[in-house]
């Protein structure tokens, strides 16, 4: 019944994600040497779960205090169509990115129709104020940079909660940096950019009050349901989540999303040495960045796999170009 | 002698009877589509009435529709998971029952109006476990179409729904993991507690 659309829709809405990454890259840096053991080896995915939940209350209260109340001041003032046309205007920006990732992720046919979606938009739909692909039947497909590494073989690496910006993973982070980059709304005035963000935070709004009315623990319903939604984002809907959940006796075989139940501790037992555990976890963190980077150089192959099978793709348009 | 002739007639009648009865028990078990539709359809109908009916209306509506075709034991018991085993039966049934109350409550808060959705079921398929997966949608004006796979188990009398997936978030995976945090973390009363405030919180709304 869930189809999360938190705070990580934050992600794609400014220069925060560049600030973000740098702080965690800086982080990752300046933590030397490998990791020595693991601190919570019962939770593959979610290791840094102390420093992820301190982050997570951290922007929990910087939304009930400054983005919340800005974000529902903005719903109450502004008109409904002109609230429309805003996310109208922003997501037809975003389009350019995700033609961008289409033809990256070999999607051609998809490429064109996002293409066709973007240009009827931005001319007959005024600038993206009005969704005319919509009443043509041009869906509005969802892709990003992260999807593409997902597609290209990376594996998706460690769960985090970054400043500000909400759930990511170690993936997360290089793919919202490039989607930053190439969407044009980074590079306009400050309050195009402010408006973006307060767009992203009003779009949000209903998917974060159904997490406050149904989850038992938050942070943990916010992380599974984010880790699923991007799984059957990054496979097109293939991901499975949930099979193998049908049978009780099934415990010893959950694997990923479904195995990641937070272990005694973490953010309960937040006692004084809770932040001296912060630099051990940024050490594991710069690890998983390294099996981030492993996994980046194995799927070489795959995307050799990729071009080759693509090839005519590619060697086309290049004959065009040259006659 | 007479009921030594007549012995294979009374076999044959027997066999006819069973056939028969056998017969009438399929027609009256519901397929795996037939109770995600049925559900589908009640479903939408308190929608459609949902603000004359208020939540405990839509609430006393859908206990039944839901009792009859979810598993709500089954669900309970594997979104506690191992800690199940660990629970007394006391706390076993007590956990089961409020759960099931709650899995209502949730859905007479969710679905509380009607902007003309329809549920429309687009193919089953079974699984390598015994199951069969009811893939539907679900029609939104104006907004995108949200898919939803049912998973259904023969429970023995009936198929039941013990997993709905929507667009690709399961809803079992996602209890499981919230409620295990919460009683591993902070335990059993703790857990109790929480679910009765959830109950409460939307039975306070309209």
């Amino acid at each position: 019944m869930h189809k999360p659309r938190g705070s990580h829709r934050l992600w794609n809405s400014g220069l925060l994600p560049c600030m973000a990454l740098s702080l965690f890259v800086v982080s990752g840096c300046a933590a030397s040497g490998p990791a020595t053991g693991q601190a919570h080896p019962f939770n593959k995915i979610d290791p840094y779960e102390n420093v992820n939940r301190k982050i997570y209350k951290f922007n929990d209260l910087v939304d009930d205090y400054v983005a919340g109340p800005i974000s529902n001041a903005y719903r109450y003032i502004t008109p409904k169509f002109v609230q429309t046309g805003v996310a109208n205007a922003f997501a037809n920006i975003k389009n350019i990115n995700v033609v961008l990732n289409d033809f990256l992720q070999a999607k051609f046919v998809q490429g064109a129709e996002d293409t066709g979606r973007f240009a009827i938009n931005t001319t007959i739909g005024v600038a993206g104020l009005f969704d005319v692909a919509k009443s043509l039947s041009l869906e509005q497909h969802q892709e990003d940079f992260d999807q593409t590494l997902a597609v290209w073989g990376f594996s998706k690496g460690a769960y985090l909660v970054v400043p500000f910006l909400g759930p990511s993973t170690v993936r997360g982070v290089p793919g919202v940096a490039f989607d930053t980059a190439v969407n044009p709304t980074s590079y306009v005035a400050t309050p195009f950019q402010a408006l973006s963000m307060l767009n992203a935070r009003a779009n949000a709004d209903g998917a974060l009050r159904f997490i406050d009315e149904a989850a038992l623990d938050p942070y943990v319903f916010t992380r599974e349901s984010f880790l699923q939604w991007r799984d059957n984002l990054a496979t097109d809907g293939k991901s499975n989540a949930g099979a193998g959940l049908e049978d009780e006796d099934l415990d010893a075989d959950l694997g990923g999303v479904a195995s990641t139940a937070t272990p005694k501790g973490g953010f309960l037992t937040m006692d004084k040495f809770g932040f001296g555990k912060v630099s051990h976890t940024f050490v594991l963190v710069k690890n998983s960045f390294d099996q981030t980077s492993l996994a980046f150089e194995q799927a070489n192959s795959k995307l050799d796999k990729l071009k080759f099978s693509h090839a005519k793709w590619f060697v086309l348009p290049t004959r065009y170009t040259v006659h | 002698m007479i009921i030594k002739k007549l012995k294979p007639i009374i076999a044959l009648l027997l066999v006819v009877l069973s056939m028969v009865g056998g017969v009438a028990y399929a027609e009256t078990m519901l397929s795996a589509r037939e109770v995600v539709d049925k559900f589908q359809g009640q479903l939408l109908a308190v929608m459609k009435s949902g603000k004359q009916l208020g939540f405990a209306g839509r609430y006393d509506k859908l206990y039944d529709a839901v009792a009859t075709s979810h598993d709500l034991t089954k669900i309970a018991r594997i979104v506690i998971g191992k800690e199940w085993e660990k629970l007394t039966e006391a706390q076993q049934k007590n956990l089961t029952e409020v759960f099931s109350k709650l899995s209502v409550a949730s859905y007479a808060h969710n679905f509380k109006d009607y902007s003309g959705e329809t549920f429309t079921i687009d193919s089953e398929e079974n699984t390598t476990r015994g199951g069969v997966i009811v893939h539907a949608h679900l029609t939104i004006p104006g907004d995108k179409d949200v898919k939803f796979d049912y998973m259904l188990k023969d429970n023995g009398d009936s198929w039941r729904i013990i997993n709905i997936i929507a667009d690709g978030v399961s809803d079992l995976a996602l209890k499981r993991s919230d409620y295990t945090a919460v009683l591993q973390n902070e335990g059993f009363d703790a857990l109790m507690a929480k679910i009765n405030d959830k109950i409460s919180n939307y039975s306070k709304q309209e």
